[in-house]
């Protein structure tokens, strides 16, 4: 049933002479979906966009697009647009013409690219510009144009390499949101490289975190960030707790000792032995801090020392000592008022829902 | 002075532009203006003027005697100029998608042969070319390949070879540097946008690489405009181009006077192409800002 993805690949590798960029990656990826490949730089990501627009070949392995087996075709037979990480608009043209510049390629004719490209404009609120030149227009201007150039074709999938990178923050933000309001409106499959993972979590279905040219996790964004498989998909969405512990009992109902507690978890990572060196991922806002123990029944209760506290106005962020030396970050929302706060020095309750705990390799 | 420098400071400015004026208004500027007034005397019996005003000479460049040289002159000119482009863009291209390690040493190559005297290289054609005893027409009837000498010396054929060799450097050192700033991802981008490879080529890449297309013609054309030394030794003295004509003026016929009017209405030529030139090239940097 491959023609209900948009883009699919399948064990797709890419070698450039002894380095492999992109090792054995497979995809799915539906119709009308924004999905986002997130990994840290040289991961791979903007290597399988690229394969997927036609600019590099797999060195292995097929990539299929609206259920069609791509092969080798070139990038101008491919039905898909691609939105630059420096834009890459024509600066020998107007806006216009860059935005027309698909259609012409295409044989659309004239005053069919005349309307569209009209559409485009107001589309990305560029009405008026029509007649500039990309030197003339702002950093999220341009990136407005390189947008309408790309959709005024009408893909069946628009390829997004880091659009938002050359932005600064604030634009960067308002963008997203128009981004993903655009892809909504149009109802594009958005396939959309980024390293940013607050990005990738805002904007996007679905996630396919990647390192070292392989995927490692894939899933809506709240399964990457609630249920983590990986040390390194923890780390790098969001922040987490690595706490050190040892492995009391592994597979389904996972236990481990932290110093001579012993506490549950809800998952662990396959291939850990009883008795290995490992790490509980839990993310800050998960834990709460207590007076006592029994403060918190039915939770994995650990005690510790407030070593340093931050405040931060939706919520303050403790630093707490546990047992065997490690500290624990936790943050708690400021619902009641400052004199409920934990001072440094004093002796705490870390407490969590064990389903939030989930045991990985510790390195 | 450290004082006096910091108080007018355009002083200084001054002072380290005048050995260069000096320089130039001795050696150009002033044998310019010899020249011009020479073009409106009449000629000496052995050379030099007499001090007598004419307008005569420049009647006489129009005579088609002349005026044809100078038509000639130009076709050639041009047409070295449209070779040398035909040969030196793909080449300035081949260069310019090299990895960048490699691109140093492939222009290095391509300037190694031009280290050696100009007027060495043009007597080697010379060996090459000429008619009964030159390499080539030696070793094709020595084959049996062909029955008579082709008539590959003496012609307009060998003066434009010898100047499309001479000038080839010129034209692609330009065209690389164009090239060679080219954002790759602009290629990308139109073969992206369904671009197949010949419209990338003419809507994207030669657009953008036209500020050395023109800057490389220029450097081709008004050189060989005024190219006597290719005519003098390849043209066999039966092909003439302007400046084998400006230098018999001065050398031969000792007509000082014509030689300068010839020499000046060939400068008002370049200096009509040199400002096309400037106007075309600036006008496209406006065009990428």
């Amino acid at each position: 049933m491959a023609e209900n993805y948009a883009v699919e690949l399948r064990n797709v590798t890419k070698k450039f002479g002894q380095v492999v960029a992109v090792d054995d990656v497979s995809l799915r990826i539906g119709r009308g979906e924004f999905y986002s490949l997130l990994g840290p730089s040289g991961c791979g990501k903007t290597t399988t966009l690229r394969m997927i627009a036609g600019f590099e070949m797999p060195t292995r392995g097929e990539v299929l697009i609206e259920g069609e087996v791509q092969g080798h075709l070139p990038p101008h037979q491919r039905p898909v647009n691609t939105v630059f990480q420096n834009y890459a608009l024509f600066p020998h043209m107007t806006v216009e013409q860059n935005i027309a510049f698909g259609l012409e390629m295409r044989k659309v004719p004239k005053d069919e690219i005349r309307r569209r490209v009209g559409e485009m404009l107001e589309m990305v609120h560029l009405t008026g510009m029509g007649k500039r030149k990309p030197a003339q227009l702002s950093g999220g201007q341009q990136q407005r144009v390189a947008l309408a150039r790309a959709l005024v074709n009408r893909p069946e999938v628009l390829l997004l390499d880091e659009p938002l990178g050359a932005l600064d923050l604030k634009l960067r933000q308002a963008m997203q949101l128009e981004l993903k309001a655009l892809q909504e409106q149009v109802g594009i499959t958005f396939i959309y490289v980024t390293h940013d993972q607050g990005e990738a979590l805002t904007m996007s279905d679905y996630i396919a975190v990647m390192n070292r040219g392989r995927v490692l996790q894939l899933g809506t964004p709240e399964e990457i960030y609630e249920n983590p498989t990986s040390r390194f998909v923890a780390d790098f969405i969001g922040e987490t707790n690595f706490i050190p512990v040892t492995v009391r009992e592994g597979g389904q109902s996972p236990r481990v000792a932290i110093g001579d507690q012993v506490v549950e978890a809800v998952w662990a990572q396959d291939g850990l032995p009883v008795g290995a060196q490992a790490v509980l991922s839990i993310r800050p806002e998960k834990i709460a801090l207590h007076r006592q123990a029994s403060d918190a029944p039915g939770k994995a209760v650990i005690p510790g020392k407030v070593t340093n506290l931050m405040y931060l106005g939706t919520d303050t962020r403790y630093t707490v000592a546990i047992a065997g030396g490690s500290e624990v970050v936790v943050r708690m929302q400021n619902v009641t008022s400052s004199e409920h706060f934990f001072r440094p020095g004093e002796t705490v309750a870390l407490a969590w829902s064990p389903h939030h705990g989930r045991v990985m390799e510790a390195d | 002075m450290y004082r006096l420098f910091g108080r007018y400071p355009s002083l200084r400015a001054w002072l380290l532009l005048l050995p260069a004026a000096l320089w130039l208004f001795i050696f150009f500027i002033a044998p310019l203006f010899i020249v011009l007034a020479y073009s409106f005397l009449e000629r000496g019996t052995y050379g030099g003027v007499e001090w007598v005003f004419t307008l005569e000479n420049f009647q006489r460049t129009f005579d088609p005697l002349y005026f044809n040289t100078f038509l000639r002159s130009f076709y050639i000119a041009a047409v070295t100029t449209v070779i040398t482009l035909l040969l030196g863009y793909p080449l300035a291209y081949y260069i310019a998608t090299r990895p960048p390690e490699r691109r140093g040493t492939l222009v290095l190559a391509l300037m190694i042969p031009f280290w050696t005297n100009f007027l060495i290289r043009t007597y080697a054609w010379l060996t090459l070319l000429r008619t009964n005893t030159g390499l080539i027409n030696v070793t094709l009837l020595n084959l049996g390949l062909i029955k008579e000498p082709l008539p590959l010396f003496g012609n307009d054929f060998a003066i434009i070879l010898g100047l499309v060799y001479g000038w080839l450097p010129d034209m692609v050192l330009p065209l690389y540097a164009a090239l060679d700033r080219l954002d790759v991802s602009l290629v990308e981008a139109a073969s992206d946008l369904y671009a197949a490879p010949r419209n990338v080529f003419w809507r994207v890449i030669w657009p953008l690489s036209l500020p050395g297309v023109v800057a490389g013609s220029m450097l081709v054309f008004i050189p060989s405009l005024g190219a006597f030394v290719t005519p003098a030794i390849l043209g066999g003295g039966k092909s003439l181009m302007i400046g084998n004509i400006i230098s018999n003026q001065f050398l031969a016929a000792h007509d000082w006077p014509f030689g300068s009017a010839l020499s000046f209405v060939m400068m008002a030529v370049m200096l009509a192409a040199t400002l096309i030139y400037f106007r075309s090239t600036t006008e496209s940097d406006r065009r990428q800002l």
